[in-house]
């Protein structure tokens, strides 16, 4: 008994790896992707959804990516499902990004999707690309759009298409969209949505998610995606299968995993200092 | 057929197989460390910094400067030039006073801005902390304004914990004086034990995060790359082998016994 207690307390991480390897990969099997994990809608990415709802259509918003192929795992799902319903609720929108790879990864997603419901690029979105020095870039912004953005990523001048139609400053951005695994966001807090009271919803990774809650609970942040998680619930509130939903299976047998092994883990080590407790007990007593 | 035309015909093909012996590449770490993943460690690091130099070149330095400077003749622009050189004047021993003046020139201005960084930030947290702590339905039927909500019970349960949390935490942070009151080091100790829950939380969303990651990685090696190379039935064959190749390494691994040879890496 002793030694299997102290085998569960040094199993080699190697075999854990194995198990979690094999706890991600099999729910991607038809067999396992036919099961339907339940899903409850947190307050917070419900308040995403009823701002994006609440937004006029034809209105434009202002669809910020910074994030890059590390984490596109999280924000690459949380991506899709915001421009699902962009498209869906017909917002028109301009894409930008602080991060280099930002720019060419929405752009790939923007182009996929546009299909599907309908958009073409140009006349209901664009993309601003890469763009440096938040700060600046959002002081500028804020008062002239057209002088500072100048022309998107295929070198057209902003003006002239017709999804900037009426857009020139900040007060004609009804909505800011920002997806991003740092802290980044608060450039928009500090730059746009304080000043212009334009409403922010926000995508973290779940790394940066708590902290986000602060601005959450002050409203300066409108509604929150926190993680795959947030991008698999607004999936399930949108009514579709994309990336996130194919991928929550995998997670929910990940953490039951961890759970599992925590929990035996922790058993294990309870155990075995008691059997500890008790053989020096013994000890103690034959010496006495 | 020479190679840039069998790149170009087949480069939706390669790009899978490229992706996928580089992401095993990667995940070879998890065995022990060794050269392989040191390789594409590097090999993506090297990736990352050329990609962002082209594309702030072609995204932001030619529109926003080459263009206007060389083809437009804004010929004033040549002193942005000239600016931006001096911050790599901090490099010499005998001129870096002068990288000084360009980083002054921007502290400055950063400086200037952190007033209205901290209204539009800050403030709307403080005064959001203020939050009804009685319950009350009355007042908001009467004033009628649509901001003013009723604070239900639970609401001010609600609201009486968040402020117990903050001012707990915040009574941590008095550090201006010595806590020798009893009741001042009840509070900072509850305070403590509060912020470690934010610290598991975030602990927990990390694991949560990796876990993200790996699945995105899976996905990629099970259907993209699978489908590609072995058709419709390309995400079993994929999973068999890549459960055989663990299955044999972790095989090998174990028989040789000894050490966990990567515990001190990972």
């Amino acid at each position: 008994m002793v030694k299997l207690l102290h085998t569960l307390q040094t199993v080699d991480r190697r075999v854990l790896y194995a198990l979690l390897l094999l706890s991600v990969t099999l729910p991607f099997m038809p067999t396992f992707s036919n099961i339907k994990v339940p899903v409850k809608i947190s307050p917070s990415t419900q308040k995403l959804y009823d701002t994006i709802e609440s937004i006029p259509e034809d209105s434009f918003i202002i669809f910020g990516t910074d994030w890059s192929a590390g984490t596109r795992g999280e924000n690459g799902a949380q991506t899709e499902a915001l421009m699902r319903h962009v498209m869906k609720k017909k917002l028109r929108f301009a894409v930008l990004c602080f991060d280099p790879q930002a720019a060419t990864l929405t752009q790939t997603m923007a182009e996929k999707l546009q299909k599907q419901y309908g958009y073409s690029e140009g006349e209901n979105w664009c993309n601003w690309g890469y763009r440096v020095q938040e700060q600046l870039f959002f002081k500028a912004l804020a008062n002239n759009i057209v002088s500072t953005v100048k022309a998107d990523t295929r070198g057209r001048a902003i003006e002239t298409l017709p999804v900037m139609r009426g857009v020139t400053s900040a007060k004609d951005v009804k909505l800011l969209v920002n997806i991003n695994p740092t802290n980044s966001y608060t450039y928009y807090i500090q730059y746009l949505q304080g000043p212009y009271h334009i409403p922010l919803v926000f995508a973290p990774t779940a790394v940066m998610a708590p902290e986000a809650f602060n601005y959450l609970d002050s409203g300066q942040i409108a509604g929150m995606l926190n993680g795959l998680t947030g991008a698999i619930e607004y999936e399930q509130i949108l009514n579709v299968v994309g990336r996130a939903t194919k991928d929550s299976n995998c997670l929910s047998a990940a953490h039951l995993l961890i759970i599992f092994l925590m929990i035996m883990g922790n058993i294990a080590m309870l155990l075995e200092k008691r059997a500890a407790k008790a053989n020096a007990a013994m000890h103690l007593g034959g010496q006495v | 057929m020479s190679l840039s035309s069998y790149l170009d015909a087949h480069v939706l093909h390669i790009v899978p197989w490229v992706g996928a012996i580089c992401t095993l590449g990667l995940y070879s770490v998890l065995y022990k460390e060794n050269k392989i993943f040191r390789f594409f460690e590097h090999l993506f690091l090297g990736l990352a910094t050329g990609y962002m130099i082209a594309t702030t070149w072609n995204d932001v330095l030619l529109p926003k400067w080459w263009t206007p400077f060389h083809d437009e003749g804004k010929w004033w622009l040549a002193f942005a030039l000239a600016a931006g050189a001096l911050y790599y004047l901090i490099y010499s021993k005998k001129y870096n006073w002068m990288a000084r003046m360009i980083i002054g020139l921007f502290l400055g201005a950063s400086a200037g801005q952190q007033f209205q960084i901290f209204v539009n930030d800050v403030w709307p947290q403080i005064y959001k902390s203020f939050k009804p702590l009685v319950p009350h339905a009355a007042i908001a039927a009467a004033s009628g304004h649509p901001a003013i909500k009723a604070v239900t019970t639970s609401d001010a349960i609600n609201n009486i914990i968040f402020m117990v949390i903050l001012l707990c935490v915040m009574s941590y942070f008095f550090f201006s004086f010595e806590q020798k009151n009893s009741f001042l080091k009840g509070t900072a100790k509850s305070g403590r034990w509060l912020m470690m829950f934010t610290f598991g939380a975030i602990f927990g969303s990390t694991i949560m995060a990796r876990l993200a990651l790996l699945i995105d990685r899976m996905d990629f090696l099970l259907n993209d790359f699978g489908s590609d190379a072995f058709g419709d039935n390309g995400p079993k064959i994929v999973l068999v082998g890549l459960l055989a190749l663990t299955g044999l390494v972790l095989y090998l691994g174990l028989k040789k016994g000894g050490d966990d040879p990567g515990a001190d890496v990972v």
